[in-house]
């Protein structure tokens, strides 16, 4: 009968009623305090990366390093043209690619 | 202090209104921020971040309403944010679980007991609260705001930004959604 009672959903719905006010944790000014504290620290550690005159300096930074690199690959490239191809001839010998085939050999017999 | 000089204090950074604040606020938005929530770890986080965002934003606060109100709808809209997340990181888990080779069962909340409830009232409670999670998030701020805070609709029509009309019909929703839900897990 006691189940009964309980499980009707007026009562359910009624159990609220008396509820008194659920406080806040002990101390919870000190940690409030203590998380202020540690937010504004980070925000003073990150806010020098959004200050305009090194946020101009790692731009100017990475775009000098992008020259450079692009620069250097031209010099690269004009001057390895050539070796390459001696490179891949001497690979071809050592391997025995350059002069017969397996249709030359054919034709031989 | 008066709310005037509360207000005056905060706008100047001065510490010792911002303490009065929260010793005379704490209660008030830890009660809303855990019934709402339904997790004490939760509820204290979402009370910090609303302290935190009304020291930073007081001076966008206009005085229109009471500063009570103002921070009652800087809490509700904050324990339904974190709500949201806790949602979406749900299904997200769900996916990995779908998908990936998550063995792990997904985790299931232990019914919430809300520490202000007669021992008799406990079970009912974690009954209503486990229904109220049902609610839309209207519905869930006003039956809340009126049950545990135990505001007028007035008030909670000033909180919601909304007429008092329109809150006297949320509850009214709000009380036939739970019964049903009630009524289906009862059978």
């Amino acid at each position: 009968m006691n189940n009964e009672m309980k499980r009707n959903p007026e009562d359910i719905l009624n159990s609220l009623n008396d509820a008194k006010r659920a406080g806040a944790p002990d101390f919870f000014y000190t940690r409030l305090k203590a998380r202020m504290e540690r937010e504004l620290i980070n925000n003073r550690n990150r806010s020098w990366i959004i200050r305009p005159a090194y946020a101009f300096a790692a731009l100017a930074l990475v775009l000098l390093v992008n020259a450079f690199v692009l620069l250097q690959n031209n010099e690269t490239v004009t001057d390895t043209g050539t070796t390459d191809t001696d490179y891949t001839q001497s690979i071809a010998a050592d391997y025995s690619l350059n002069d017969n085939n397996i249709y030359d050999l054919n034709q031989d017999k | 202090m008066t709310e005037l000089e509360l207000i005056q204090g905060l706008r100047n950074g001065d510490e010792m209104a911002f303490k009065f604040l929260v010793d005379n606020h704490q209660d008030r938005v830890y009660n809303t921020a855990i019934g709402i929530v339904q997790n004490a770890e939760d509820a204290e986080d979402v009370a910090q971040e609303v302290f935190i965002q009304v020291f930073r934003s007081i001076h966008t606060f206009k005085g229109e309403s009471k500063l009570s109100t103002w921070i009652y709808r800087i809490t509700t809209t904050r324990s339904l944010d974190l709500l949201r997340s806790r949602k979406s990181k749900k299904r997200f888990g769900f996916l990995q679980r779908l998908l990936g080779d998550g063995n792990e069962p997904l985790y299931e909340p232990p019914d919430f007991h809300h520490p202000g409830v007669a021992l008799d009232q406990k079970e009912n409670s974690a009954r209503l609260f486990k229904a109220i999670k049902g609610l839309p998030d209207n519905q869930k701020t006003a039956f809340t705001l009126h049950k545990l805070e135990d505001l007028s609709y007035l008030e909670i029509s000033e909180v919601m930004q909304t007429s008092v009309a329109a809150v006297e019909s949320l509850m009214h929703r709000a009380k036939q959604n739970l019964k049903k839900i009630l009524e289906k897990e009862t059978g």
